[in-house]
């Protein structure tokens, strides 16, 4: 059992998989979506892969990758916060100073060291993007009656920014955080595939609450701010190519209703591909650009 | 107090605060004749190498009381080489020695113990990627002369032997996530130039 789950490609893609179709699953017939007892379900997985990949809570924490479990709690509180406020405008405020408190919080070494050479000025690139993104689609409010895709703009913002900031990282020379953000991808995927088979039979899919959506896209940006700042073969491009996910879910929204009006199963489809372009071309670029050739994995 | 108790108080106080340095001799160690290396080992394999090539810092040897000596050390974490570039950036990135964050490894001794004429323990704060452990290592002192070819020029050789675990740095997933150690082996050799 322990070689089970010692296997990375368990713990990165297969139980994350099946904890993210577990947690749909609940929330299509357990518990209400915008129950906090569910964003506290999504933080417990959350918490295991982190704690797996980058090793249990350091007191103090000193290097950046031992700050962000505890980020990892931040988000987790603030998820827990009263969908009035995190529904509310105030909202994108919220997202703003969190997350630039997380980037000045892992990169002020980094920083102080000077020196605005390309990787740094990539770094501030992706935070800028991926605050700007993740801030405005956790302040978007949802629609009276939604689309069928529009539950799945976030998740789907959530995995494509995962994934390919997995992909970026590993290549990148920082593996652990590609593994975080894969079991992210894994997890955020899992949901997705059980909304979608509701979808396909004609039922309504299920949104994340306000909470859920802080949680996981709070968890997957700062991860990504992390890589873009300490990985070093990371590729500037794919990087910056890897925070535009949540951006393009932003400007899905309330679109292919209008463009697809008769074609409501393959919308979320056709919305997750769009918003998957950005992650498509950023593994492309680190793959193609790889410093060492697309060989994953520690050598 | 007179004029010259005051003078003499003074003059025991400076003679008791130089008293260390004034009897140490003082070494610079000699970064191109310095060999940091480390072995740790790989998975269920064999054993892998690893060297950091620039290495810079201080020595003061005193040969009447060697307690009174010092090490202070600096490696490049940049320098690391292990005869494979795409392990050499692995190494390199934030899973091991995390270059970006903390771009050097630094050592500072605390205690140095005599064992005989040219052998002693040396004990200081190694610290990787900001976090600092102590560590001891086993010193011997190989050779001191004038160089052949400059009598104006001393140099001193030294060798150290140390063990450290991955698991006591910010590298804790090198064991079980990597395979790699937890135990190092640590085995320098270098010169130092005499001042």
């Amino acid at each position: 059992m322990s070689a089970f789950l010692g296997n990375p490609m368990v713990t990165t893609a297969a139980l994350p998989l099946v904890l993210g179709i577990a947690l749909a699953l609940l929330s299509r017939f357990v518990v209400p979506a915008s129950s906090p007892v569910l964003t506290l379900l999504w933080a417990a997985p959350l918490l295991f892969f982190y704690w797996d990949t980058l090793g249990p809570p350091v007191v103090p924490p000193v290097a950046a990758s031992q700050k962000l479990i505890y980020l990892a709690f931040a988000g987790i509180i603030i998820g827990l916060l009263p969908a009035r406020v995190l529904g509310s405008r105030t909202s994108n405020l919220l997202a703003v100073a969190t997350l630039v408190a997380a980037f000045l919080w892992l990169g002020w070494r980094r920083m102080a060291s000077g020196s605005l050479d390309l990787p740094m000025i990539a770094t501030v690139v992706v935070g800028l993007l991926t605050i700007i993104g993740a801030a405005r689609l956790i302040s978007t409010q949802a629609a009276p009656s939604p689309s069928a895709e529009e539950p799945f703009l976030a998740p789907a913002a959530v995995l494509a920014l995962s994934l390919s900031g997995a992909i970026v990282s590993v290549l990148g020379a920082s593996i652990v955080t590609g593994q975080l953000l894969g079991s992210l991808a894994a997890l955020t995927g899992g949901w997705c595939l059980v909304q979608y088979v509701a979808t396909l039979h004609g039922r309504a899919a299920g949104g994340w609450s306000k909470g859920v959506e802080f949680l996981l896209l709070y968890a997957a940006a700062t991860v990504l701010i992390q890589v873009a700042l300490l990985a070093p073969k990371a590729n500037p491009a794919a990087l910056i190519l890897s925070s535009l996910p949540p951006t393009v879910a932003v400007l899905m929204r309330g679109r292919l209703q209008g463009l697809l009006p008769g074609m409501r199963p393959l919308r979320p489809p056709i919305a997750g591909l769009l918003i998957a372009i950005p992650a498509m071309l950023a593994m492309l670029a680190a793959i193609v650009w790889a410093p060492h050739g697309a060989a994953l994995g520690f050598s | 107090m007179t004029t010259k108790k005051l003078i003499g108080a003074l003059a025991f106080a400076a003679a008791s605060m130089l008293g260390s340095a004034a009897w140490a001799d003082n070494y610079e160690i000699d970064g191109q004749h310095a060999w940091v290396t480390f072995t740790v080992k790989h998975g269920i394999y064999g054993i892998a190498h690893g060297q950091f090539d620039a290495v810079k810092g201080t020595i003061a040897l005193d040969k009447a009381d060697v307690s009174k000596s010092s090490v202070k050390a600096e490696l490049d974490v940049g320098s690391v080489h292990t005869a494979f570039d795409q392990r050499d950036s692995d190494l390199k990135g934030p899973d091991f020695f995390n270059a970006a964050e903390f771009p050097t490894i630094s050592f500072e001794s605390t205690k140095v113990e005599k064992v005989d004429d040219k052998t002693g323990k040396v004990t200081g704060n190694l610290t990787i990627s900001g976090v600092a452990k102590e560590v001891t290592l086993d010193v011997k002192l190989l050779n001191e002369a004038p160089a052949p070819w400059d009598a104006t020029l001393t140099k001193a050789a030294f060798s150290a032997t140390g063990k450290i675990s991955t698991a006591d740095f910010p590298m804790a997933k090198a064991a079980d996530g990597f395979g790699l150690g937890p135990d190092v082996d640590i085995v320098i050799d270098l010169e130092a130039i005499k001042k």
